[in-house]
């Protein structure tokens, strides 16, 4: 059914928020932090349930709760109430419970600037879970993004049974844009059904490696959920080899089925040799600058990520067809050029950051410039 | 499955520990009062008590430290029914670490049996002395022990609001204490003192000589809390969906900074002109900028008018630069370049010449309307959005009355101008 070609004027919160209502979030807990306020306001009016927890530790143990009980809960927050969440995140991993993370980046270390926006979390995320085991983020580079990786976030929590994060920044979640609602598509809900099996035990082994959920509390036999070392009974074990097999499939299910959810965007010229990798709110000025490179006979190809981790095996192997890679993200450290290449200098991989404002098309440009013609 | 709670008769805990009798009395608790197991959800903590759920044939959820309370809040929040029990077994190191959360389930009044096993140290880890031991009561002192007192939480959550307090030694009646508590429709807590075998007081017998007061008390008064669920509409479906009724003379792209003083409706200013750019068919992007006081210092909005899709947002060399107050060009002036046409406010100190207007602008519209009048003013001499769709948002605008009023006053500033 066409609709109608009437704009609004919106902020990404707002998508992002609706999205997640949309796809079968339950309720929205939160702790109130800047850039992440909008979120917190939004989910408060959208949600059928809303909390204001007392501070982030607790707002996740509540999301866990809720979790356990079959519903999908929703939080958001910034680095300083990440980095509370991170054990209670870890508790989540291990316990296999669904929820939505909105990670809503800002320029640190610390507190540093809460009102200005920054790329420089990602490598948090990769290394959020002890042990390296992967946690499932998506980072949305505009708003119809923010509408699709919404509905995906969810289908991902529930369908593998983990927390998702969706990793943005202030400027994608704070700035007003005009936005056409034909362009965002209508989707059916995840449903978070109880799926009653006839094991006893809370994680049994089955071919997609992810157990079926039944929720605490329903009657016909006991859940176990344990954020200690377990096996599928759910009960603490000690390093046993059926422990051991237990923990592995948390690695597994999420990497054999996380191609299911690779997302990118990968603006290809036929005539390049050269690759601008992005994600997020430098999307727009990569867009710009490929744009401009183009227009002056400077054939480059544009890949915007959106499923961050894990990084999707396609995107890695697409990395070997280019001659020179320039990974553009708003830090100084080049955190996604790590995730991608590691930590040696390779001659052909360059990093294009900056900190405190977001990176102009024009620096783009002339980085690539001065890089392929260095004379 | 068997009726009982209990699934083993074998304990996993030292001889002589008072965690057994505890693990025992809990199952004849239940059971007295006619609980199925699997009406049961037990959330334990981390710690010697938290080895209970191998012990049990009911729901049962082994956290983090001191975190069980917390995730047993969200546990009762969400399951939104008063015929499931939710219990929670943690120790004095538990209750130390998560002390807030003990704190905020009783101020909810959420209906939860919280069992804190107080045997008066950290025994798991070797004997170390919690927020909960008394002087002298571990192997391992230190030495503030006489300086500070172990933390009364049967007072503290008693404060907070909980509907049931009671503090018991471990060879008192706990099974029917326990009853008592599980029985209770809102938040209960009982404190039982046991002895730990390996550290700190071994032996039962020595337990009461300690200052620890036995206490029972019920407020039955006060409705254990429920959470609801509500019927909520569509966020976008609260916004106004502009259609394209007017035409603008803009032709490209245009980057305004409007800048001037938090509380003086510079954001507002710029969400109304833009959408009132969207009624002209024009693409928009805002972005503000404050710092992160609410009411002080500058407030900068960057405002994109286009003709074509916006992908790129963030003004480094702005076509049109209005200022308002010293707040705000303070912040941007930096980013005015020759190109820049400024429209500032004529009392601002600035040395410029050319491309620039001053007007009065705070006199005129005073404080809070000086961000508009800049905007109007130079939407209307510029033709960038007609009138009519200026006309047409301040219409729908909660303070339509003072808006219009400032509109009013520019046209008059624009007539005195073009006479």
């Amino acid at each position: 059914m066409m609709r109608n070609q009437q704009v609004l004027l919106t902020d990404g919160s707002r998508v992002l928020i609706e999205s997640l209502a949309m796809a079968g979030g339950d309720v929205f807990i939160g702790y109130p932090i800047t850039p992440a306020n909008l979120l917190y306001g939004y989910g408060q009016q959208r949600f059928p349930e809303f909390f204001p927890a007392p501070d982030e530790i607790s707002a996740l143990q509540w999301c866990c709760g809720y979790s356990a009980v079959g519903k999908l809960p929703v939080t958001a927050t910034s680095f300083p109430g990440f980095a509370l969440m991170l054990e209670s995140l870890n508790m989540a991993f291990m316990m296999e419970l669904s929820m939505i993370i909105i990670l809503v980046q800002r320029l640190g270390p610390s507190t540093g600037s809460a009102t200005v926006g920054s790329q420089g979390d990602l490598l948090l995320l990769q290394g959020a879970i002890s042990g390296g085991y992967p946690l499932p983020v998506f980072c949305p580079a505009d708003f119809q993004d923010c509408w699709e990786l919404g509905r995906l976030a969810v289908e991902a929590a529930i369908r593998l049974r983990t927390p998702v994060v969706l990793l943005t920044s202030k400027e994608m979640m704070m700035t007003e844009r005009s936005l056409s609602r034909s362009t965002l598509p209508i989707f059916e809900t995840t449903e978070h059904s109880p799926q009653i099996h006839a094991s006893l035990n809370s994680y049994p082994f089955t071919p997609d490696l992810t157990p079926p959920f039944a929720p605490v509390g329903n009657p016909h036999y006991p859940v176990r959920l344990n954020a200690s070392t377990h096996d599928s009974s759910g009960l603490i074990r000690n390093s046993t080899p059926e422990a051991m097999k237990n923990t592995e499939r948390l690695r597994d299910k999420i990497v054999m089925r996380m191609n299911e959810y690779a997302c990118f965007d990968h603006d290809v010229d036929e005539r390049s040799r050269t690759l601008l990798v992005t994600f997020g709110i430098s999307h727009g000025a990569v867009r710009k600058a490929v744009e401009d490179l183009r227009d002056r006979k400077i054939y480059v190809d544009r890949l915007t990520m959106k499923t961050m981790l894990p990084i999707p095996w396609s995107v890695l192997e697409m990395m070997d067809r280019y001659s020179h890679v320039f990974v553009i993200e708003e830090n100084i450290t080049g955190t996604l050029k790590q995730i991608i290449f590691g930590s040696r200098k390779l001659p052909h991989v360059h990093s294009i950051g900056r900190i405190g404002r977001m990176i102009a098309p024009d620096e783009i440009c002339a980085k690539v410039v001065s890089c392929l013609n260095p004379c | 499955m068997s009726q009982s709670l209990l699934a083993t008769a074998s304990f996993p805990y030292c001889p002589g520990c008072g965690h057994t009798v505890i693990a025992k009395a809990l199952a004849w608790a239940v059971e007295s009062i006619g609980y199925h197991p699997l009406d049961v959800i037990v959330v334990s903590d981390i710690g010697c008590c938290g080895l209970i759920d191998g012990l049990l044939n009911c729901h049962t959820i082994h956290g983090l430290h001191g975190r069980s309370v917390s995730l047993a809040q969200g546990v009762v929040m969400g399951m939104q029914t008063s015929d499931k029990k939710v219990i929670v077994v943690l120790g004095d190191g538990g209750a130390t670490i998560g002390l807030q959360h003990l704190i905020m389930a009783a101020r909810y009044n959420v209906e939860m049996t919280v069992i804190l096993h107080n045997n008066l140290v950290y025994g798991m880890t070797g004997g170390q002395k919690s927020g909960l031991s008394p002087c002298c009561s571990t192997d391992i002192d230190d030495d503030y022990s006489d300086a500070v007192p172990p933390m009364d939480v049967c007072g503290l959550v008693e404060l907070a609001g909980a509907a049931y307090i009671r503090r018991m030694y471990i060879d008192d009646d706990i099974e029917s204490g326990l009853a008592e508590a599980i029985a209770v429709n809102g938040f209960a807590l009982v404190e039982i003192i046991e002895n730990c075998p390996s550290h700190g007081i071994r032996k039962v017998r020595e337990l009461h000589g300690l200052e620890h007061k036995p206490i029972r008390v019920l407020k039955a008064d006060r409705p254990a809390f429920r959470s609801k669920r509500r019927q909520t509409c569509s966020l976008l479906d609260s916004l106004e969906e502009m259609e394209k009724t007017e035409e603008s003379e803009l032709t490209g792209t245009v980057e305004v900074v409007i800048a001037g003083s938090a509380g003086e409706g510079v954001q507002t200013a710029a969400q109304l002109v833009g959408s009132a750019a969207l009624r002209c068919g024009l693409h928009v992007a805002k972005k503000g900028e404050y710092p992160v006081t609410v009411a002080a210092g500058f407030s900068i909005a960057y405002l994109t008018l286009s003709t074509t899709p916006i992908h790129f947002q963030n003004i480094f060399n702005p076509d049109v630069a209005l200022i308002t107050s010293q707040d705000g060009m303070d912040k941007v002036i930096g980013l005015i370049s020759e190109k820049t046409l400024v429209i500032r406010e004529e009392s601002l100190t600035f040395s410029r010449t050319g491309n620039e207007i001053r007007l009065p602008l705070r006199r005129l519209a005073g404080a809070k309307g000086s961000a508009f009048a800049s905007l109007l003013f130079w939407c209307l001499k510029y033709q960038i959005i007609p009138l009519r769709a200026i006309q047409t948002v301040i219409e729908g605008h909660h303070h339509a009355e003072k808006l219009k009023l400032t509109l009013k006053m520019v046209g008059e500033l624009l007539s005195e101008q073009a006479f």
